[in-house]
This record gives C-alpha cells, structure tokens and sequence, in this order.
C-alpha cells in the first residue's frame, strides 16, 4: 500500500484545470489595535470532482476559509475563484427549518430556483433514497436524530445541484459510531456523484479516512503548513493500518506546530 | 374514539373549572360576609349576576349588545393587524427606523390606550361619528404588539437561518416568504395573540366612556348599570367581558399558537 508522506504539491492538480483556485487569501477581522489576522496568504488549487479535508485545530481559520469559498463573506486580500457558480454549503449545524418536513426541506433549493412539480418530486425522492430517508420524508426535524438530521443537511445542499460542496465540521457533534456510517455513506456518495468537495475538521483521522488531500493548517494567522496526498485504497476504515498510520503522523506534524506555536 | 376525545375535553376542563369555580367561590364570600357599597346596596352574588344575564338576554339587550360589541373589536383588531404587520415590517427591513421606532413602539405598547379616549373623542367622533373614535383607540391600543412580535421574532431568528439563505442564493419575495415569514411566525401568533388582550380591554374602555348615545355595546351596558345605580346588571357586564375574553383567547389564539409551536417541535406532542 503506498501511503504517500511528502508535502509536495498534487500531481493531477498540475495536469488538470483547476476548479477552485485560492490564491493568496487573506483575511483580516476588526481593524487598528485589535485587527485579527485569521488567515495569510493561503494559496490552493482543487481539480473537478477532488475531495480535499481542511485540518486544524480550533482557531486556525480553516471555517473562516470555508465561508470565504462560500461567498458569506469577503476577502481582505487575494481572490477565490469557482469554476462553476455557488457553492453548496453544509454546517456544523443542521441548520434545517423546523417548520418544514424533511422533504420540504431538501426541496427548498429546487423551490428558490423554480424547478417545476415533477422534476422536483423526483429530484427529492432520489436524494432522500440516497441518504437512507425516505421513509422519514414526512417528519419533522425535531424527530428525527442528529445523525438523521444531518442526512436531511446533506440531501438538502445535494439538492443545490452545485457541483461543488462545502462542508465545515458535518459530523463533529455525532457520536462515533453515527459518525462512522456517515463516512460511509459521504464516501460513497461522493463516488455517485462526482462532485468536489471541501471538508473542513479538526479530526485527523476524519480527515484521513475522507480526503484525496489533506491540507493542514495552523493557527494565529492561518496558514497552509502542509499537504498530504491520500493514495489510500476506498472505501477506507477509520482504523485500518493504513489510515491509523498517515493520521499518526499527521498528529505529530500538528504537535509539532502546536510546540512552536506555544514557544513563540 | 368519542369516548377518547371526551376524556380529553374533561382532562383540559377540569383545571379551568377549578379556577372558575374557586373565583366564584371568593366572590360568595364576600356576599356572605355582607359586604355593601357606600350607598348601602348588598354586594349581588354569582347567582345574582347570572340571573341578571338571563334577564339581560331575554329582553333581548344583551345579544344585540355582544353582536355590536364583537363587530367593533373583529374590525378594530383587524385594522390593528393591517397596521401592526406594516409597521412591523418596515421596522425590519429599514435599519435606519430600527432603533427609533423599536424604542417608540415599547413605549405605546406601556401607554394605556385609555389616554387616547378624550382625543379620540375631539377629533374623530364629530358628529355622532363615534364608531372612528373606538376603532382608533383599539387599534392604538392593539398595533404595538403586533409590530413587536414581528421585531422581536425576526431579532431572534438564528444566525445560521440567514447564512443558509445566502448560501442557497436566495432573494427577493422568495427569501421572505420561506425563511423570514415563516421564521417569524410563532413571535407573530405570540404577538397577535397579546394584541387581541389589549384590544380586547381598549375597547371596554372606549365603549365605557365615549359613546353611550350611539349604538349600544357591553360598555355600554356597564355604563347604564352605573347610570341607574344597577349593581347586578354591572356585574352581569362585567361578567360577560370577561367570559368573552377568555373564550376568544382559547378558542381562536391558544390553539393556534398551540397547534404551530407542536408542528416545530417546541411543545410535547
């Protein structure tokens, strides 16, 4: 099994066209004293249907990044740009309307764009069969679980029908034993699907288990400290040899960051 | 299943039952115990007040009256909502009038809506012209909570609910009618339901004191019952505003603020 280690730049992002280019983002929060440099210079390149995970520990920009992409907010300096119009974007949270049931809600992006009846029921039926809701598609959120509800978020921003797909720490507050059929089933809809996504956590393992690339990022001001390739067979298990070892080392990088960090 | 919904009928009476029964309780008492007015009358009792409806009823005063006087308050709350909504709105939309307005809204919604009754009388009820000048006291006393709701709602919808929106790129009368509208509802229904207490009492008030030479409603009642020194037929009045009150509350607003927040899950099912 080739696990590769070195930071070195993707291959298939030099070959092919790239579909979302950061380039040199910064931003910078409040002004004068208490301006707050979250991230500095992060420079990226993502091709068509990459699935790339953004690692970090708490306070190091990466959701910051992730509302960048998603155009919830601007840039200080440097450019983003998306090859295809507007990102879908799922939240820590759910986020689901608790006034609409599950299928209202994974309709509610085709409704905003006018899509007729029929293609609508079919779009919703077909996304709720592929995150195992369907026989909840007339409940509400509130009875649903947590691992359920965000089976809805991720019908939901599929529904966008962007071919670009934003998370930011999905699965962070389920237990482990959801959280691991999520992967699973993420994994494989990814696989379907085709799209492009950034995920962001701070879940090392997560990360390994997910990702194509796995960039790593440190904090005070964000930054881009190394990027792993992931040539790791899929499906992958979150405690396989393969994937316990890249995360390991990993960690040590992100230990290593955290010493500096303190010393400085 | 007759039996079943019964039993729920019986289940949710009872407590109500308990109260009334406890205030009519309270109120024999104070019979018993002889208390009078300065004039010497005898304090009427429950019973007292009651029969006096029946004789109000039969002598076909009392039905006429209700009618009258719930035509007023149906328009009067209406015109309210129109207004509340519009304020309401406008007051979210348009930052600049967020601060001013908000301030002056609690403001009204503190003044009692009696202080509008001699103005409303100067300007509005020329001419016999009485029917405006009620409107305009309900409406004063009703369209601040009304717009409240809607502020205070819309000031507590969730941050992610906006980021959402934007993220799904969506505008205009879309964004507002499936993420604002239905976001603010329960602050809505909460505030209507408030609205409708105090256009309720705006209107006893207003009833009470500007017009008993038009058409008459219970203030009206209430206010011949002083007139001719009738205690009963007071608290025949009183009485009957009261029951009125309680019954628009729980059969029209309780439910439905009940019925919306069980949809979202806010209340056990």
């Amino acid at each position: 099994m080739n696990v590769a280690l070195a930071p070195r730049p993707s291959i298939v992002t030099r070959e092919a066209e790239p579909f979302v280019t950061l380039d040199g983002v910064t931003k910078v929060f409040d002004h004068g004293k208490r301006a707050m440099t979250a991230l500095e210079n992060v420079s990226l390149e993502m091709t068509k249907g990459e699935f790339v995970c953004i690692l970090g520990a708490s306070g190091c920009g990466k959701s910051t990044l992730l509302s960048l992409i998603a155009g919830l907010d601007k840039v200080t300096s440097g450019s983003i740009e998306i090859a295809d119009g507007r990102p879908a974007v799922m939240f820590q949270e759910p986020a689901l309307l608790p006034w609409l049931t599950v299928r209202r809600n994974v309709e509610l992006p085709l409704r905003l764009h006018n899509v007729d009846t029929d293609q609508r029921n079919q779009t919703v039926n077909r996304l709720l069969a592929m995150v195992g809701l369907i026989d909840f598609a007339d409940h509400r959120p509130h009875q649903l679980s947590g691992g359920m509800r965000q089976r809805c978020a991720l019908a939901r921003a599929l529904a966008q029908e962007s071919e670009l797909l934003l998370m930011d720490e999905p699965f962070a507050a389920l237990d482990a034993l959801t959280r691991d059929s999520l992967h699973d089933d993420l994994n494989r809809i990814w696989q379907e699907t085709g799209k492009t996504i950034i995920f962001v956590t701070h879940n090392v393992r997560e990360a390994v288990r997910l990702g194509d690339r796995v960039v790593l990022m440190t904090p005070r001001p964000g930054r881009v400290a190394q990027i792993w390739d992931v040539d790791i067979t899929r499906p992958r298990e979150l405690d396989s040899f393969e994937v316990s070892g890249l995360a390991h080392e990993i960690t040590a990088r992100l230990r290593a960051g955290a010493a500096t960090d303190g010393a400085e | 299943m007759e039996r079943n919904r019964f039993q729920r009928i019986l289940r949710a009476a009872w407590p109500r039952v308990v109260a009334i029964g406890m205030l009519l309780g309270i109120w024999q008492l104070l019979v018993v115990v002889g208390v009078q007015s300065p004039g010497g009358e005898p304090l009427p009792g429950p019973g007292d007040a009651i029969n006096e409806i029946g004789f109000l009823a039969h002598t076909n005063v009392l039905v006429p009256a209700l009618l009258q006087t719930l035509e007023r308050a149906a328009v009067g709350y209406v015109l309210a909502l129109v207004l509340g909504t519009l304020v309401g709105l406008a007051v979210v939309r348009v930052p600049v009038l967020r601060a001013g307005v908000g301030s002056l809204l609690a403001g009204l919604q503190s003044l009692p809506s009696v202080v509008w009754v001699p103005i409303a009388t100067l300007f509005l009820a020329i001419g016999g012209q009485v029917e405006n000048a009620v409107y305009f006291v309900v409406i004063m006393g009703a369209f601040p909570s009304i717009a409240m709701g809607l502020m205070s709602s819309y000031d507590n919808i969730p941050p992610l609910t906006f980021s959402l929106a934007r993220s799904m790129g969506a505008r205009g009368p879309r964004y507002y009618r499936h993420f604002i509208f239905s976001a603010t509802l329960p602050g809505y229904v909460a505030g209507m339901k408030q609205a409708w207490a105090f256009s309720w009492r705006s209107l006893m008030a207003a009833e009470l004191i500007i017009g008993s030479t038009a058409s008459s409603g219970l203030g009206q009642i209430l206010d011949n019952g002083r007139s001719l020194d009738d205690l009963p037929e007071m608290f025949a009045a009183v009485l009957t505003i009261l029951v009125v009150g309680i019954a628009v509350n729980d059969l029209v607003f309780a439910p439905m603020e009940r019925g919306l927040l069980r949809r979202r899950g806010l209340l056990p099912a």
